[in-house]
């Protein structure tokens, strides 16, 4: 890699050709040889190891041996749950509402403690005023303790550089593990109960809290650091009195993200049960498929996300100052409106204003169903027949008279793969080997279908990128890790997962990308998609299953539309950051030499952008994978399936199997487009 | 400069290397050229490492401003921390007040800072989270001075450049020139004995670094303190050093005062540097006299003195075509110049 | 599909059907934690049993728990007793708890459940000949989708509770792919969705289920099996095939913690003989689900109208 780095242009490709030569070798051997040898195409059962129950053997054995431990932690942590439980329940909701309002207006002036007052309300109305107060006594006790262990790993790393990159290697298994794996797990250990969900939220909301602090420590100004030194400070109060504060803007954004991890993760861990909090009711009224009054618990997550999210996205930038007294007057409001009102205040648990709202949502969704039962089905048909089966089984198999009107043939193989020829050797010969090469291997998969590719090409095919993205290392650590994926007997899912991912992934790469640059393009536009982004990205996804079941039943479309409703967000976020954020001294010179704005769009913008797309795809690959659990739900095979069964099964070695199984899938597709971005970085100099 | 207290800072063969294995490779190098340390820096660059610092030796003199002057990356800023002991120096000693520290623990480290150095950034490495008091009383908080004593302190010094009225304030809020003078103003919170400066008005507009540069030597000139300062600009490093280290890829290639830089540089680089300045105003007449105690003092005698600057000088003297005698202080006579020299003198670079 | 433990279940009718005597009341000053899990005929089931505690002068807690992850907190004393288990629904880790002697079961609920291959009433216009079995095997592609095609297609259970539909098509050779589908809620929006659009469906389901009512479903009917149905493929009408006959019946049982009986005695004796019949559960369901009353009052309401019907198993156990 570094000798091709100081050559430009041309011989950038060449490592891409050398990697793509070699998977197209493997790719063509495969399918030529698999006729002949059946263990090519499909790894023998006999070949796996009983992985799975070791797995199941070791982490039964190390939970049982720090059970007593944690069953101790367990009872410790009772504690601030139940006094913040007494404290949510005990306090009357019209003060609940005024001391959000001015603490809203505290942070933020008026907008903060309006949106406070009527995110509240329309909680109240909602009637899970209860289940709120439950869930946000649960998120009261997690984020603090995500916040101190997350702080802690941050902290830790930076002081011992050396562990950085384990630690790096702990905060992507944390949030790449699926939560549902790892749910029983911790059932075994810290007993029934919330402080298992308080645990799992903790757990995922770590992560992004490490890594902001680890981020701002990193970022503290040398000078700062050096001043701190040379003031004679020891290396605590260098920490603590100069390096943490001076980073505080840094740290809170990883307080926000923390917030809405924890909040995320709490519904999540509803499926335990144990709290009967907001998540529990969304569970219920999803199994009874009333998709109203599901969207309407969905809702009430949504607002106490968005609160939170503004509230302390308040703190990460610079404060104005907002008149105390405004603060003690919104206070004394709310108490005097109770003391007032206090015989005939209402039990919030006994609003219904919005059931009938959510009853007329769930009408209109069957009105809707009715009405387009045979669209929604050509749909489906469409989307299917010409996209997901042909990606997933090959042309080879999904051509069928009934689907596309015709068998294929043998005839038909051999003239797609001539057509990928002309189009390598047209592309080789424009100088583009590498995408030639590529031409070619995609013809290979399109025919074999992914679900049934050989799994030595998907093994050199992984590697080979991994190489040209970062390196030998990269390579080698994709081969052991799929290998053991491999070995575990669990491929045949994980290439069903990857399928499904990937489909996935393709479609938000195109739509979140046109979204994300109309949203760049027109402000208008964005103000509309934003909030939708929000939506999409804090309710509760069980939600939407309902919607999306009914109108495309069981099956991969279905599954395919959830993923996409949630992937799609982070590209199109990040599309529209990277193309907003182009250097203005770079348009006005693209303007001053006479560029039209199409022309500043391709030659200046998009080129500027795609280190932040391409995180932005990266992101998209994460939360694909993170969502293939949630789509099990719906009902895909696959290794979301697996983690369901182990969840159900208590069976702990399946869970740990198939969750490391969706971590390793997760971890390598982001290394390799890590990999890319940070080649992009390089060489325009960022 | 007279010597006649002991060096105050005292560097030898100080090396800073950065790579992997910098102190055995650095040995190696050294044992493979024979002890040629550039030949070394050579064989160090060859491995890949980077001799940021090679080979550095010089003394700083109580109460001396000493300038280490040279373009960026060429280990000046480096040089410094390793005497500040922000970097740990691959080889050589440094002794700070004839203690050498080369090698000092970190507690020890720790009370040296807290007794015996303010350091000024170049961007003023101000605490964005602390007021302007804060920040300048930091030093003292972290030895655990009590909230009053430290704010009397924090006042003088804040008093002492000029910034009262500001104490309020926070970095944000205050200009460049501003920030600097809180830099200032906490590097001598502690009233140490050595100040490192390290290029602290490169990030000021013109004006006000002049300005500041005046103050500055203003300051110097009631504390008396043992300073190096680093710059990459020649003109502030003749107008402000007693004596001036210029360094060159990580080498120190001359040591002078202002005058024998400009007068006598010892090679294309440094006569480079002095290429644009104008000579008459640094250099001195002592430079380019002959020593001699018989004068002859005519009736036209210009009455030069050896501190005087080439340009005044050679306007006394202009219409005269014999040597002069020249002065001291005291008016006994130290040495004669000749007219033609010092015109000479000042188109030395032309050469 | 997990037939469990019919020995057990033979031992508690015994220990009902021989009488039960006053016991002792207990540690009744700490409460008795009852799970309440997903679905609103266990929330009617729970309650009343909670109610018929109470009026034996205990303190009951109520505690939201996932059906499937509930063993545990059992095993642990953290929830004393579950009430509803469908033998057809219930992990592994049910057997793992009794068999390590941590959970005991405790009796039949004496709800009579049924299984089987459903579908909702329209259905049998778009395939003539339903209920038979046999009009499957023609109008399979009456069923067939994007997904299934050329074969027709089956919703089944989830996976985690067995694939008894996936079993039956095997048995009875009929061109249907089942479907697992991935949770109880997308059985329900499949049942919802073709009701309303009048499209195909088939099912695997099962009652006591308010669904059943609410979408007008059916059962195919499949010729009644025995055991040697499931292990000898000889019987029935596929001779190469086992599971070519109708689901065996599901048992609803009741389960609790090791510890139940020791600490309250008394409570053990009245759940272990607490029992309820689809007549009583399924007019409470459908007050809570088709007309919107809160669990509550339509349990307190049924409680004082049919006392004759629960307060002789509290009595047995008290006095």
């Amino acid at each position: 890699m570094t000798a091709a780095h100081g050559r430009p242009a041309r011989a950038m490709a060449a490592p891409g050709v050398r990697a793509a030569l070699v998977a197209l070798l493997a790719g063509a051997l495969c399918l030529a040889l698999a006729p002949r040898f059946a263990w090519l195409g499909q790894w023998p059962d006999a070949w796996t190891l009983p992985l799975t129950q070791w797995a199941g053997t070791a982490v039964t054995w190390l939970l049982e041996a720090i059970k007593p431990l944690a069953r101790e932690f367990s009872a410790l942590m009772r504690h601030p749950m139940d006094w913040a439980n007494l404290a949510l329940h005990a306090t009357p909701w019209p003060i609940t509402i005024g001391v959000t309002a001015a603490l809203g207006w505290y942070l933020g002036g008026f907008a903060m403690a309006a949106l406070g007052a009527v995110g509240l309300g329309f909680v109240v109305a909602s009637g899970y005023w209860t289940e709120s107060m439950n869930t946000l006594a649960l998120v009261a006790v997690s984020v603090p303790l995500a916040l101190v262990v997350g702080g802690a790993i941050g902290i830790l790393a930076n002081e011992m550089p050396r562990l950085k990159p384990p630690v790096q290697a702990l905060l992507d298994v944390m949030q790449t593990v699926p939560t549902f794996a790892y749910l029983t797990p911790l059932m075994l250990l810290f007993g029934f109960g919330p402080v298992v969900g308080l645990i799992a939220s903790a757990i995922y909301a770590a992560p992004p809290m490490a890594r902001n602090v680890l981020l701002a420590l990193e970022r503290v100004d040398p000078e700062i650091r050096e001043a701190a030194v040379m003031s004679g400070a020891t290396r605590a109060q260098q920490l603590f009195q100069v390096e943490i504060p001076s980073g505080a803007s840094q740290i809170m954004v990883g307080v926000n993200q923390c917030l809405m991890a924890a909040l995320s993760m709490v519904i999540i861990a509803a499926v335990i049960g144990g709290f009967n909090d907001i998540g529990w009711e969304v569970l219920l009224t999803m199994r009874k498929a009333q998709f109203g009054q599901s969207l309407l618990a969905g809702l009430v997550i949504v607002v106490f996300a968005v609160v939170i999210d503004r509230y302390s996205g308040t703190l990460a930038g610079e404060r104005r100052r907002h008149d105390r007294r405004v603060v003690y007057l919104l206070l004394a409001l709310s108490v005097v409106l109770t003391a007032l009102f206090w015989s005939s205040l209402a039990d919030a648990a006994t609003f219904h204003v919005l059931t009938p709202v959510a009853e007329a949502v769930d009408r209109s969704l069957t009105a809707f169903t009715i009405a387009n039962g045979a669209t929604l089905d050509a749909i489906k048909n469409n989307a299917m027949f010409f996209g997901l089966l042909p990606l997933r089984i090959g042309l080879d198999q999904a051509v069928l008279p009934f689907t596309w009107g015709f068998a294929w043939t043998g005839t038909m193989s051999w003239a797609l793969f001539a057509v990928a020829a002309v189009l390598c050797l047209l592309l080789i010969w424009r100088g583009r080997p590498a995408a030639g090469l590529m031409a070619m291997i995609a013809a290979g998969m399109l025919e074999t279908g992914i679900a049934d590719l050989p799994w030595p090409f998907v093994l050199i095919g992984t590697a080979a990128l991994g190489w040209v993205a970062a390196g030998w290392r990269l390579a080698l650590l994709s081969l052991v890790l799929l290998s053991s994926i491999l070995l575990s007997g669990l491929f045949g899912r994980a290439l069903m997962s990857l399928y499904l991912s990937g489909a996935a992934v393709f479609a938000c790469a195109l739509v979140g990308g046109a979204v994300g640059w109309l949203a760049a393009v027109s402000p208008l536009a964005w103000r509309l998609v934003r909030p939708l982004c929000d939506m999409l990205q804090t309710i509760p996804l069980f939600v939407f299953l309902i919607p999306v079941l009914m109108f495309f039943q069981i099956g991969e479309f279905s599954a395919f539309l959830a993923i996409c409703a949630y992937a799609v967000v982070p590209m199109i976020r990040y599309t529209r950051h990277g193309l907003v954020s182009t250097p203005p001294d770079l348009i006005e010179a693209a303007a001053a030499s006479g560029a039209t704005d199409a022309q500043i769009m391709r030659d200046i913008r998009v080129p500027y952008a795609a280190p932040t797309i391409l995180l932005g795809l990266n992101q998209t690959i994460l939360y694909a994978f993170a969502m293939l659990v949630i789509a099990a739900l719906i009902g895909t095979t696959g290794l979301g399936q697996s983690i369901y069964l182990a969840l159900g099964q208590a069976d702990v070695g399946l869970g740990v199997s198939a969750g490391a199984a969706m971590a390793i899938l997760a971890l390598l597709a982001d290394r390799i487009v890590q990999g890319f971005a940070a080649e992009r970085r390089r060489a325009l100099g960022l | 400069m007279s010597r006649a207290t002991p060096p105050v800072i005292a560097c030898q063969n100080v090396w800073q290397v950065f790579g992997p294995n910098a102190k055995a490779a650095l040995a190696d190098a050294l044992a493979r050229s024979g002890g040629d340390p550039q030949a070394a820096a050579g064989l160090l660059g060859a491995a890949g490492l980077i001799p940021a610092v090679q080979d550095a030796t010089f003394e700083v003199g109580e109460g001396e401003l000493f300038v280490i002057m040279g373009l960026s990356g060429s280990g000046k800023s480096t040089l410094v921390r390793c005497i500040a002991q922000l970097l740990e120096g691959t080889s050589g000693e440094i002794s700070i007040e004839g203690e050498n520290v080369v090698g000092a623990g970190k507690q020890r480290l720790t009370r040296l800072r807290r007794e015996k150095m303010g350091m000024v950034f170049q961007h003023f490495g101000l605490f964005p989270h602390m007021t302007v008091a804060e920040n300048v009383a930091y030093p003292l908080r972290v030895q655990g001075v009590d909230r009053k004593r430290r704010r009397a302190r924090a006042q003088e010094v804040i008093t002492l450049v000029g910034l009262q009225g500001r104490e309020g304030a926070y970095p944000r809020e205050l200009s460049g020139g501003q920030r600097q003078r809180v830099g200032i103003a906490r590097s001598l919170a502690v009233n140490p004995g050595i100040w490192f400066l390290d290029e602290p008005f490169s990030a000021l507009d013109p004006l006000i670094r002049r300005q500041l540069q005046d103050e500055f030597l203003n300051i110097q000139g009631k504390l008396r303190k043992s300073i190096i300062f680093i710059t990459h600009d020649i003109a502030e490093a003749l107008k402000l050093a007693d004596r001036i280290a210029i360094m060159r890829d990580g080498r120190i290639v001359q040591i002078g005062t202002p005058t024998d830089i400009v007068l006598r540089p010892v090679d294309d680089y440094v006569r480079e540097f002095s290429r644009d300045v104008p000579k008459g105003r640094h250099a001195r007449v002592a430079s380019v006299m002959q020593p001699t105690d018989r004068c002859r003092p005519g009736p036209d005698d210009p009455g030069l003195r050896q501190g005087m600057t080439l340009d005044v000088a050679l306007a006394r003297c202009m219409d005269l075509y014999e040597p002069v005698p020249v002065w001291d202080d005291r008016g006994a006579c130290v040495g004669a110049v000749n007219p033609a020299d010092l015109a000479a003198a000042l188109q030395v670079e032309d050469t | 599909m997990r037939k469990a433990y019919p020995g057990l279940a033979a031992a508690a009718v015994a220990a009902f059907a021989g009488g039960a005597s006053a016991a002792e009341l207990g540690a009744s000053g700490e409460p008795i934690k009852l799970a309440i899990n997903e679905w609103t005929g266990q929330h009617v089931t729970t309650r009343v049993a909670g109610e018929m505690l109470k009026a034996a002068g205990y303190e009951v807690e109520y505690v939201t728990a996932g059906m499937m992850n509930q063993f545990q907190a059992i095993a642990d004393g953290d929830i004393h007793a579950t009430l509803e288990i469908w033998s057809s629904n219930v992990s592994d880790e049910y057997a793992k708890k009794v068999a390590e002697g941590t959970v005991v079961e405790l009796g039949d609920l004496g709800l009579d459940a049924k299984e089987g291959i459903a579908y909702p009433a329209h259905v049998a216009d778009l395939c003539p000949g339903l209920p038979d079995w046999k009009a499957l095997k023609d109008c399979a592609q009456v069923f067939a989708t994007a997904d299934t095609i050329p074969l027709g297609r089956l919703v089944d259970y989830p996976a985690d509770w067995g694939t008894p539909g996936a079993d039956r098509m095997a048995g009875f050779d009929l061109p249907f792919k089942a479907v697992p589908a991935g949770s109880e809620g997308a059985l329900i929006a499949e049942l919802r969705a073709s009701s309303e659009r009048k499209s195909p469906l088939l099912i695997t389901f099962w009652q006591p289920h308010w669904a059943m009512s609410a979408y007008d479903v059916k059962f195919v009917d499949l010729p009644v099996g025995n055991e040697e149905c499931f292990n000898d493929p000889a019987w029935g009408v596929n001779p190469d095939a086992t599971h070519d006959c109708d689901f065996a019946p599901s048992r609803i049982f009741k389960g609790g913690w090791a510890g139940l009986e020791e600490k309250w005695p008394a409570a053990y004796q009245i759940l272990t003989n607490y029992q309820l019949s689809v007549e009583d559960q399924q007019p409470m369901m459908g007050a809570i689900d088709v007309d919107g009353g809160s669990v509550e009052d339509v349990v307190a309401a049924w409680m004082s109208q049919n006392e004759d019907k629960w307060r002789p198993v509290v009595d047995a156990a008290t006095k």
